[in-house]
């Protein structure tokens, strides 16, 4: 578990320090919800459920983020960017379970999720529920876990649905979910010499090209395959060329796109009319 | 577009002018459609026409360019969670219907009143549809923008539309409404019908999924793109069948307007609602100028006026200007309010 170069250090789980130092006295004795992560930032939805719901049942919640790759070899770049992520995470949890009054313990360990869950559930006593992250399989936790584990569904999930809403005001501690700079370089030069190449061999047979492509019939299928390759790669080039040239969507206005929900009115059934005989008795 | 094609094409030569030339167009056009969802495709087949390249190819090469621009614009406003694929690709399918009917109308025309005839008939219905969408759309922009309120108002014949509960219903779940299907394909086959007609269908599409469908100016302007997906590659394997697209013409185009689709639809994010419907309604009340430059060439070949020659060719060319001048509007447009945006939002975050 040692990392001579690994800036993030797990905290040493001693059963005090998540019932201990976090907590004040009246807390000590709350039941939890555990809430497990193996990403960088826990999802924002995953976040708002959680706090949602201690505040509803007054529980504590003990926030987890596993690094399931503490030996990723990369000279601990990604387990240094984890424990920035996770304290960014941990920052934006709090402040969210703040505003409901619910407490929060953060917790970084290593280690396979099953594991973790496993340790945790027994060396603390009172976690009531598991609540999982995006990117964790269910049957994994189950299967080590003695309490229930509920995984968050939302109808925001999907590939390119973002996890974290939240802007962040510093530069660069973002690098564990979203893209560098660097890497839209890398991109952009890759595509850029893949549409280069595309470009250069389609006009360097400009004869070749135009009597096949021009024949008709199935060879119309030549031309629209060709716009298809151009429209993967150029796209892709054309995308990373703006990002890295750091134009890229405003933060704010992916957040906002329809109109509110319009609330889904009940009809109001007026009660049956009792239309049984009565015996009217008079005396 | 289906008959046979009997004489020999002509593939021009290129040279630095040209490419140059459709490598501008094609980037301002993209940027002018990954903005309001279709455009710049107007101007692209009279320019290239003026280059030399033969009608039937300009089409074609033009059909060609517009499907993998719409895509990428497409994929690029879906991540932005503007895209409704399903509202898209029910409207894409009628729209191709309706394509096959306005070619069909084009014909009857044609066999009619020549070919004349026909460019006045296209002509008249651009400056129809522009001047009454147009005026119509850029009235509610300059409202919006007075009430300053930031959600879409208007759109009351929508909202009364959706009431009607009428088989088969459908929900849309990113444009957040539910529908009756019988609204959605009279706007998708006029789409088609004006994309058959002049080449840009969007100029019914987007208003009519705006005022009639009930779809905030963002969604509507990037569900357009999937229907310009559809239309564009139902036509383009139409055209290749016949091996009238010239790949190196539309290459060069989407060379360029790649680059521009994408800073168009990242312009998207940072403008007000408003600002799409201001600069469609812009762009469709000049063009619509332009064309009203080009009637007297074809009323003077139909013999209704009697122009002289020097005034009609005069005007052919204010016409050409004119649209070219309607894409820079626009064009400037975006890219002004994007980097005020952009300005902004810095400075808000470096304040904060």
């Amino acid at each position: 578990m040692n990392n001579p170069t690994n800036d993030f250090r797990p905290i040493p789980e001693e059963d005090d320090l998540v019932d201990g130092p976090f907590l004040p006295d009246r807390q000590r004795e709350r039941p939890f919800i555990m809430v497990v992560t193996r990403n960088g930032h826990l999802s924002e939805h995953v976040m708002d459920y959680a706090v949602n719901v201690a505040h509803r049942l007054s529980y504590s919640i003990l926030a987890v983020h596993v690094d399931t790759l503490p030996f990723f070899k990369d000279r601990g770049k990604r387990s240094r960017l984890f424990a920035a992520a996770m304290q960014e995470s941990a920052a934006l949890f709090g402040a969210k379970a703040d505003d409901k009054g619910v407490v929060v313990a953060h917790l970084g360990e290593l280690g396979k999720i099953g594991s973790v869950v496993s340790r945790l559930c027994r060396s603390k006593k009172r976690i009531e529920f598991i609540v999982i992250d995006k990117g964790i399989r269910l049957e994994e936790v189950v299967r080590q876990s003695p309490v229930p584990v509920f995984p968050v569904l939302t109808n925001k999930q999907g590939l390119f649905n973002r996890t974290i809403f939240h802007h962040s005001t510093k530069k660069g501690v973002f690098a564990m979910s979203t893209t560098s700079r660097k890497r839209h370089l890398k991109h952009c030069f890759l595509f850029g010499a893949l549409t280069a190449g595309l470009y250069a061999s389609v006009f360097a047979y400009q004869d070749v090209v135009m009597t096949y492509f021009t024949k008709g019939g199935v060879f119309a299928l030549l031309p629209v395959a060709t716009v298809f390759a151009v429209s993967y790669f150029h796209g892709n080039f054309t995308s990373a060329f703006w990002s890295a040239l750091g134009i890229e969507a405003s933060k704010k206005g992916v957040a906002k796109r329809t109109e509110p929900a319009i609330e889904i009115k009940e009809t109001v059934v007026a009660p049956r009319p009792d239309t049984r005989p009565r015996l009217q008795v008079n005396a | 577009m289906h008959g046979p094609i009997n004489e020999v094409i002509q593939f021009i030569d290129l040279n630095v002018y040209t490419i140059t030339f459709l490598f501008l167009v094609g980037f301002i056009g993209g940027l002018v459609s990954g903005f309001i969802g279709s455009g710049g495709a107007f101007v692209l087949t009279p320019g290239m026409m003026s280059l030399g390249v033969p009608g039937t190819v300009a089409v074609a090469s033009n059909m060609c360019h517009k499907f993998p621009k719409a895509l990428v614009g497409a994929i690029k406003r879906y991540k932005y969670g503007q895209v409704d694929i399903k509202l898209g690709l029910i409207m894409g399918v009628f729209a191709e219907i309706g394509v096959q009917v306005g070619i069909m109308v084009q014909k009857y025309i044609l066999d009619k009143w020549g070919q004349a005839g026909s460019n006045l008939y296209v002509s008249i219905i651009f400056v129809l549809v522009l001047v009454t969408v147009g005026s119509f759309v850029m009235r509610d922009a300059i409202k919006m923008k007075r009430s300053k309120t930031e959600t879409e108002t208007g759109a009351t014949l929508a909202k009364r539309l959706q009431k009607i509960e009428l088989w088969p219903m459908i929900t849309l779940k990113t444009a957040n409404l539910r529908i009756s299907m019988w609204f959605l394909v009279p706007v998708a086959i006029a789409t088609g019908m004006l994309a058959a007609t002049i080449a840009v269908g969007g100029f019914i599409g987007v208003p009519g999924l705006m005022y009639i469908v009930g779809v905030t100016s963002i969604v509507a302007s990037a569900t357009e793109l999937v229907i310009a997906f559809v239309m564009g590659l139902g036509g383009t394997l139409i055209w290749a069948y016949y091996g009238m697209v010239d790949i190196r013409l539309v290459m060069i185009i989407l060379a360029g307007s790649l680059f521009g689709v994408q800073l168009g639809a990242i312009g998207t994010t940072y403008v007000k609602d408003y600002m799409i419907k201001y600069v469609m309604a812009t762009i469709m009340l000049i063009v619509a100028v332009s064309r009203f430059f080009a009637l007297p060439k074809y009323l003077n070949e139909l013999h209704l006026v009697s122009l002289n020659e020097t005034a009609v060719s005069v005007m052919t060319k204010m016409s050409f200007a004119i649209m070219c001048f309607a894409l820079l509007v626009g064009a400037s447009i975006i890219l002004a309010s994007l980097f005020k945006a952009r300005r902004l939002e810095k400075m808000v975050s470096v304040n904060a």
